[in-house]
């Protein structure tokens, strides 16, 4: 009986929370889609059974509300499962970095859980692991945020809450975890630079961004070694403060529940004016370039072409995101089917776009058994000048619109990842609305759209393309297509020997 | 245009899986009911309508494992051919129905299972049902689309061992680990034996190993079970049983002596250690009791080797492993990568001290309580998606016939007393009873770029 009890007032509490309507958009069209249509790498029957309405779902809704310290709050509650997700999004991140101390914001990051002023690291390690809970802190070279993570148990909440809590107010960044941690990532950077994959976004980024932060995947040596226990502290005195946050939480606890630990948490945490971060534009696209790492002993070539792209809030963001769901948005997109199951060059090729408050960028990427670098060279070319120069298919756009909408339905069992859609729409500033529109906004993309974009952002004479491969079986293929300049792991120009 | 909208709006309450109290906070239950087909495909279906989504997963009881020498490699190539078509779908049509649909999918082989699955909007339910039994009843197999695939696996190869630093230090163990073939080779398998393989390899396979009676279902998710059952029964129940395939002996025989090699990996720039000592079949009291012991010693920045090794003595810039699940016996691997300049036999003295102490002094409350406390947390997160629930219950099906594993696990992990970890300790992590392989940098000299 008394689980019974706890049972039905558990189903109360849900039916209470009505967390999720949702609808059915009739998807009225002109053809049945994909039916008897076939694509290179695919040939549709259309005799399976495939029910023509997009299934349209709600998003549920954050609840906001503001500490007197100016910390913003914004809960999901989410009841699915017995657990929480808190995060504490700091407003500033590796674009606070001052020249020459690139890394700043993602050491001090990184160095929050080496001690605080009440708890030593392993103290802070042991605290968490024992509940069974993460804590995770980390900011990119070019990030907008620092974000700082705890999830775990509902039980373990209060507990969880006040390391958490204690990491982000107390750090002291002793100078022995400084110096250990420093040691560790210029170590760990010849482990990475093991990684072909690695190599190569090091290489595009750079070829992209140039000295803008975004051009660094990893904080400069010089970088790392300058980086003291002080400078941290100071980053963190300056940006770590309740009135440049937002504390974004996600779990089976309801907003009366929750205010309270988190006035005891963070309700004396003293805001401060913060510095406004400029954002530092991208550059001008270059000129077309092939830059090639040589990576002896490599079976494979490593391939990443691509262009400058969007800020997030570029109105011609949902263009992009149709654009790229048709040309590499995933194994039913053209890259795919071309590459790999039409003609068994690769384990797969996609493409991909991102934007952030300064331009992203879109590329395309495989990794290609040597010998058929020039075969996939060739196809690569062939699909981006194909996005440029013809109209996508009414099926083709259809079925990315059906896919970009229809995934939203399985999104509702990921709570987490809307947690994160919010808080995207939260930094950027977008409306509030923003993703119950968001569908409309991809239903409305046509193909004259699409083609506009590609044209736009797919730019042929400024494509950076990079490889990662035995440089003595690829550079005359690769020369094909303009100058070829070598370089090492390291990222240091080489002369390619004449043969 | 060619979409107009007429909205629906239908409430949905959410009926939770059914969530009872238990001491240490609220757990989870999952209802399921299990049917079997006249032709012996066994059928589980759990009705959750929480969100508007549909997963199957279909395991097959078949891996690596029932590999033959020279056929290296078969299971997972064969998995590749389920996506290249059947009587009524293309090739490649499978993955992009499920895709441009908002859905989600994929196969994955490993020694002991091949396991099929997707995830869609709940309106998609009798696609997902259409193209599992359409390949299940009719594969088509030619050539063609065997050498295509045979390409994609050899680049998949590439792309995961040959390609990357200390990819054959993983092959090299699996092969000095274990003497019965089973698991004495990887599931990737060799170039060579992939070249092998023939159309009639497919067929036989085919015929044997993805009949219906050696098959679990999964269905979890927003439906009716009665209607789904119907259609199940539908669309499966026409394909005919074969007879059952021979079982796999899985006796290894114990090990008397460390094993050991040395990898020269001109991919590498770091040494590294790897480590693996042979133990039970996943599912066993000492299985659990290993998976507590591996915790305490190598899981998070609490860990023992993490504060030794990381810390404490700076050798590694990583030091991590896990306890495995085979239904044969599986391993505890232990893997480290060295920092520049530091001996591999003294990262090893290192490991084996922490072992050592363990052994002789057991592991403390606190760590005992970490084990279970993450492995709740783990679960219960996973348990949040119908799909991972899907292929769970089918897995555990198919390799220890117990699907509701589901709602028993946590409790076997819970009965683990510190004693019985100390007791594992002693039992299995033996020097005799490691095998230890240690990668080696040995870049290839970059002659073609020296300047002249």
């Amino acid at each position: 009986m008394k689980n019974l009890r706890v049972l039905m007032k558990r189903t109360f509490a849900a039916i209470a929370l009505v967390v999720l309507a949702f609808s059915i958009t009739s998807a009225q069209r002109a053809g049945t889609p994909q039916q008897g249509q076939s694509v290179k790498g695919a040939d549709i029957k259309g005799r399976a059974p495939v029910n023509k309405e997009i299934l349209k779902v709600s998003l549920p809704k954050g609840q906001e509300t503001t500490l007197a310290n100016g910390l913003r709050v914004i809960l999901l509650e989410s009841h699915r499962v017995p657990t929480f997700t808190v995060q504490m999004v700091v407003l500033s991140g590796g674009l606070a970095d001052p020249t020459d101390y690139h890394g700043l914001a993602s050491f001090t990051a990184a160095l929050l859980r080496e001690g605080t002023a009440t708890r030593k690291s392993k103290d802070i390690a042991e605290q968490m692991d024992t509940i069974g809970a993460t804590l995770g802190s980390t900011a990119g070279l070019s990030s907008l945020t620092s974000t700082i993570t705890t999830s775990g148990l509902i039980e373990n909440l209060d507990q969880a809450l006040d390391v958490f809590a204690d990491v982000i107010r107390n750090p002291k960044f002793p100078q022995e975890e400084v110096d250990k941690y420093k040691a560790r990532q210029l170590q760990q950077l010849q482990f990475q630079r093991s990684i072909p994959q690695f190599l190569a976004q090091e290489r595009f980024q750079r070829a992209i961004y140039g000295d803008h932060p975004a051009g660094l995947v990893v904080p400069p040596t010089e970088s790392i070694k300058r980086i003291t226990s002080a400078d941290l502290a100071g980053f963190h005195s300056t940006y770590y403060r309740p009135n440049n946050a937002m504390l974004a939480i996600v779990g089976d606890v309801t907003l009366k529940e929750i205010m309270p630990k988190l006035e005891r948490a963070f309700g004396d945490w003293q805001k401060s004016d913060v510095p406004a971060t400029k954002i530092p534009a991208a550059p001008a696209p270059g000129a077309m370039r092939i830059q090639l790492i040589n990576r002896p002993g490599s079976v494979q070539t490593v391939l990443q072409l691509g262009n400058l792209g969007i800020e997030r809030t570029n109105p011609d963001y949902f263009a992009v995101l149709v654009m790229n769901q048709i040309l590499g948005g995933g194994p039913a997109a053209r890259l795919f089917l071309n590459l790999r199951e039409d003609k068994g060059y690769t384990y797969g090729a996609y493409s991909n776009f991102g934007g952030s408050k300064f331009r992203g960028t879109v590329t395309s990427s495989s990794e290609v058994r040597t010998d058929v670098t020039e075969g996939a060279m060739h196809e690569f070319m062939y699909e981006l000048n194909r996005m440029r120069d013809e109209k996508v298919s009414a099926t083709e756009l259809e079925n990315a619109k059906r896919a970009l909408i229809g995934s939203f339905a399985l999104s509702l069992e990921q709570p987490q990842a809307l947690l994160q859609n919010i808080v995207v729409q939260k930094i950027y500033d977008m409306p509030a609305d923003y993703w119950d529109v968001y569908p409309q906004k991809v239903t409305a993309i046509t193909a004259e759209d699409v083609q506009r974009v590609a044209q736009k952002y797919i730019d042929m004479g400024h494509l950076q393309i990079v490889a990662v491969g035995d440089a003595t079986k690829t550079r005359g293929v690769l020369a094909k297509y303009g100058t070829v300049q070598e370089f090492d792991a390291e990222g240091k120009p080489v002369e390619p020997m004449k043969n | 245009m060619t979409l107009r909208k007429k909205f629906l709006n239908v409430m949905l309450l959410f009926a939770l899986v059914a969530t009872v109290a238990a001491q240490t906070g609220r757990s989870i239950h999952v209802d399921w009911k299990e049917t079997r087909l006249a032709n012996g495909l066994r059928v589980i279906t759990v009705e959750d309508h929480s969100a508007p989504v549909i997963a199957i997963d279909i395991t097959y009881n078949v891996g690596s494992r029932n590999e033959r020498p020279g056929r290296t490699g078969f299971a997972h190539l064969f998995e590749h051919m389920m996506f290249k078509g059947s009587e009524n779908i293309g090739t490649g049509e499978h993955f992009y129905l499920v895709f441009n649909n908002g859905g989600t999918m994929n196969g994955t082989t490993n020694e002991d299972r091949t396991t099929y699955f997707e995830a869609l909007p709940s309106n998609q339910l009798d696609l997902a049902l259409f193209l599992e039994a359409d390949r299940m009843r009719s594969l088509v197999i030619n050539k063609a689309n065997l050498d295509n695939q045979r390409n994609a696996v050899q680049e998949e190869r590439r792309l995961g061992v040959d390609n990357q630093p200390y990819g054959q230090s993983g092959e090299v163990q699996q092969g000095l680990i274990y003497d019965n073939f089973a698991y004495k080779h990887t599931v990737i398998g060799s170039m060579e034996d992939l070249n092998a393989a023939t159309v009639e390899d497919v067929a036989a396979f085919f015929k044997s190993y993805y009949a219906p009676n050696n098959a679990v279902l999964t269905l979890v998710g927003d439906f009716k079970t009665g209607d789904a059952l119907k259609r199940i029964k539908q669309d499966f129940e026409k394909i005919p049983r074969q007879p059952d395939p021979p079982t796999v002996d899985m006796t290894e025989p114990e090990q008397k002596t460390e094993r050991r090699a040395s990898v020269d990996d001109a991919l590498a720039r770091l040494p590294q250690v790897d480590i693996a000592f042979k133990a039970v079949p996943g599912n066993t009291p000492d299985f659990y009791a290993l998976q507590v012991l591996s915790a305490s010693l190598q899981s998070g920045q609490s860990s023992r080797l993490y504060q030794a090794l990381v810390k404490d003595k700076q050798l590694v810039t990583n030091v991590g492993g896990f306890m495995d699940e085979k239904r044969g016996p599986g391993a505890l691997y232990i893997s480290a990568t060295l920092r520049q300049g530091v001996k591999a036999a003294d990262v090893e003295t290192a490991i084996y001290d922490e072992i050592e102490r363990l052994k002789k002094d057991g592991i403390a409350d606190w760590e005992l309580q970490k084990a279970k406390n993450t492995t709740r947390r783990n679960f219960i997160n996973n348990m949040q998606s119908s799909l991972s629930r899907a292929i769970n219950m089918s897995v555990w099906a198919v390799y220890y016939n117990d699907p509701n594993l589901i709602n028993t696990r946590l409790d076997k992990v819970s009965t683990v007393t510190k004693q019985d970890v100390q007791r594992v300790a002693n039992k299995y992590l033996a020097a005799t009873n490691r095998t230890v392989v240690v990668t080696i940098p040995k870049p290839k000299p970059a002659a073609a770029t020296t300047q002249q």
